[in-house]
């Protein structure tokens, strides 16, 4: 590989026509703008502005990209599955990009626009976490738009190369704001910056852990307690279970919360937890076939009688409350495990 | 690059699949079923556990010399009477086994997957030859004209009225849709009957091979194999290189915690072969061919084997055994059976089509459609990490097959 430009190869990669363009898009955008969606850093950082988070600090919340942007991308993810049911069907998803422009569909404008509606389901998760560090005593920075993408979809994407360069480049940043520890929340970027870049970093030293390992540590000192008695189940992200094997920390952290009673499917939990249908920017190439996935793992869920879906990862809240709206099931709300320990702070 | 494929019919197939109602339960069916008898299996005999991290050893220290392996088992066969060969290529494979078969033969074939990849009973009938499924799912398989739906369970997505229409159509009597399965089972069992019996040549595959002395071992329930392999004149067995292990102690173990995760306490066959029938009854005089075959022949085929050896992510992918385990925790296999996947099925699936079929399109389909979810992982009994090989295969489609990528 010596002497050859990593551009080369990218853009050779780009060009293969094996990489589906639904995975090349998102490569595009995090190389040009540093995140998945390709719109402007301030406008990503927002969720954070009333939160005073200091900017420079040894440990920092890395909030990722997922949970800013989840209505941006239920957005792009409804279209996409409109282009792929309709009849003009069967390969378009692998076109997405290009399709996208020839439809003359402006998608930064129209995640603008939901950016500047001010929408407030999309921050929650972030805040909740936030806070919940603070009860707990930790007083995270944040790098706002200065944090850098952990481009974990370029490794799904099968662009190594890239990858490689830009966690080398993630890195370096995060180093030259003093960044000592980081705590993580998005699955991906979590599994990303503790495992994928010590594989092309040298001298690798960063502290990564996991907002439920920290949370899970210090949970049973406190009192909680949710405001009603509630069903929950708990829906196991794939990143986190099978690659983070954690396991026992997210049950740990609901046990430890009055009202809540956890209840869980007969096999698929834990380890064995069914995946979503959102796996590495699936959803992205097969629109429909994620939705049926979604829609089985509801299900599996539903069979539980819960009235609660909790579970820990941007992708998996959107795919599961597709799901549900597909089964046309009301009175069932997904939540992000941030949003419950919040909530039972508060009470 | 041999063949290729293409992706929008490759979708169109999967979307037909996932809404496909009554494949979806039988699916369904079959992934309740199948998880509870592996606990069972698993909690009567729970050194299986251990012994499936035993075999692995044994896998990874096998797969760096197939080659030799492959010799010491020739010459084990020669000494008992038989005959052994290599085929480098699908090509050599399909050739060597035309020739022993030769035209206008009836042909009983067991349940074979590398049978499968090669094409092997289209290609046995393209040369003239009457060829007979006998495993039930194969044989079902082959009169619909459609192709296996999973490794152990071929027809996996046909539910009872159809194999009942189907049986009418192809046996000339009247089989009532309704029929009971036992029925089925019968009717199925007497049109082969005496087709064991007439047949030339007999062909199996091999779930394991003891390199020391050249012993097939060959798990069923059934009892096909063993008529298949035993009643007629010649047997023909093709087996992949990398189900070559040094001893026979090795291949029993890969044996057992091949079946015990195929969701078997104990199958009801389990058959040694190491080279042809013969007697020495008669003023010991040996004399071969006495109640089961005069011949036997065993083909080791590496087609691209060896080649995926050398990739240090990719050759775990010769590890499986083959227990099916991992297309029952696959959410999308769930929804698509076989349609996911080439070959073989599944993300794993993809290893195979790249690199022992070199269909680059089929594999980046197969590849980019794995979510790396990575719940076959966890059920795996050779740890195999399909999501790191998917990541791997991606990253050679996206951005080449340079050296580096091999040892
Ligand atoms: S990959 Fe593992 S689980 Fe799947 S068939 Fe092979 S041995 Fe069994």
């Amino acid at each position: 590989m010596v002497g050859i430009s990593t551009d080369i190869i990218y853009a050779a990669a780009m060009d293969s026509e094996l990489v589906p363009p639904g995975l090349t898009y998102l490569a595009d955008n995090i190389i040009s703008r540093q995140n998945i969606l390709g719109v402007t850093k301030e406008q990503s950082a927002r969720w954070a502005q009333n939160l005073d988070l200091p900017r420079q600090a040894e440990t920092i919340f890395f909030a990722g990209c997922g949970y800013q942007f989840s209505a941006q991308l239920e957005i792009l993810m409804s279209l996409a599955r409109g282009i792929d049911k309709s009849v003009i069907g069967a390969e378009l998803p692998m076109r997405f990009a290009r399709f996208q422009k020839k439809l003359g569909l402006n998608l930064p404008g129209i995640y603008s626009s939901v950016l500047s509606r001010g929408s407030e389901t999309e921050v929650k998760p972030l805040e909740a976490a936030v806070n919940v560090l603070r009860n707990l005593g930790i007083q995270p920075g944040y790098l706002a738009e200065e944090e850098p993408c952990c481009g974990a979809p370029l490794n799904h994407a099968g662009l190594q190369t890239k990858f490689a360069d830009n966690a080398r480049q993630a890195y370096d940043k995060l180093k030259s704001f003093g960044v000592k520890q980081v705590i993580g929340i998005v699955p991906y970027c979590t599994h990303a910056i503790s495992s994928l870049f010590p594989l092309y970093v040298d001298g690798y030293d960063l502290e990564v852990r996991h907002f439920l390992e920290v949370v899970a540590e210090k949970i049973p000192s406190y009192k909680l307690r949710f405001p009603r008695k509630v069903k929950v189940t708990y829906h196991d992200p794939c990143q986190l279970v099978r690659y983070m094997s954690l396991v026992e920390e997210p049950r740990r952290i609901l046990g430890a919360i009055e009202g809540i009673e956890l209840v869980e499917p007969d096999w698929t939990r834990g380890e064995w937890a069914t995946c979503c249908g959102g796996g590495g920017g699936f959803e992205t190439v097969f629109p429909e076939l994620s939705q049926v996935l979604a829609v089985n793992r509801a299900s599996e869920l539903l069979e539980t009688g819960a009235e609660i879906i909790v579970t820990h990862c941007p992708g998996c809240i959107m795919q599961l409350k597709d799901g549900l709206r597909e089964l046309k099931i009301d009175g069932v709300e997904v939540l992000d495990l941030s949003q419950v320990v919040a909530t039972a702070m508060e009470t | 690059m041999k063949k290729t494929s293409n992706f929008k019919s490759y979708k169109k197939e999967i979307m037909e699949a996932a809404h496909d109602d009554r494949l979806r339960l039988a699916l369904s069916r079959a992934v309740k079923s199948f998880r509870s008898n592996v606990k069972n299996a698993l909690e009567k005999f729970p050194h299986t556990v251990d012994m499936a991290e035993e075999v692995r050893q044994i896998k990874e220290g096998a797969i760096t010399r197939m080659e030799e392996l492959a010799r010491q088992a020739i010459a084990a066969i020669e000494e008992n009477k038989g005959k052994g060969y290599i085929a480098r290529t699908v090509d050599e494979a399909l050739e060597i086994i035309a020739d022993l078969t030769g035209t206008k033969k009836l042909v009983v074939k067991g349940k074979t997957m590398t049978g499968e990849e090669i094409g092997l009973r289209e290609y046995l009938e393209e040369k003239g030859n009457e060829v007979y499924e006998t495993d039930l799912g194969e044989f079902i398989i082959q009169k619909m004209g459609s192709r296996p739906m999973h490794i152990l369970s071929p027809s996996i997505h046909v539910p009872r009225e159809d194999v009942a229409r189907l049986f009418s159509k192809i046996m000339g009597q009247e089989i009532a849709p309704d029929s009971d399965i036992a029925d089925l089972v019968a009717a199925a069992r007497e049109y082969l009957r005496d087709k064991f019996f007439h047949a030339d040549v007999g062909i199996s595959g091999a779930n394991v091979v003891a390199a020391e002395t050249g012993t097939l071992f060959i798990i069923e329930n059934e009892g096909n194999i063993r008529l298949a392999t035993g009643a007629p004149p010649v047997h023909i067995a093709l087996v992949g290189m990398e189900k070559l292990v040094p001893a026979l102690s090795d291949a029993y173990k890969v044996s057992e915690v091949t079946w015990r995760y195929a969701n078997y306490t104990i199958p009801s066959y389990v058959s040694l072969v190491s080279g042809p029938s013969k007697t020495g009854d008669i003023e010991k005089v040996i004399t071969y061919g006495a109640h089961g075959p005069r011949e036997f022949h065993v083909i080791f085929l590496d087609g691209g084997r060896t080649r995926l050896a050398r990739y240090p992510k990719l050759a775990q992918a010769l590890y499986c055994l083959r227990c099916g385990g991992c297309l029952y925790e696959c959410p999308i296999f769930a929804v698509t059976a076989g349609h996911f996947g080439d070959k073989y099925f599944a993300g794993i699936g993809a290893v195979w089509a790249a690199i022992i079929n070199e269909d680059i399109e089929k594999a980046a389909s197969i590849a980019y459609t794995c979510l790396t979810c990575g719940r076959c992982r966890q059920r795996c009994p050779m740890k195999i990490d399909v999501p790191e090989m998917i990541i791997e295969l991606r990253k050679l489609l996206a951005e080449g097959d340079s050296a580096d990528a091999r040892n």
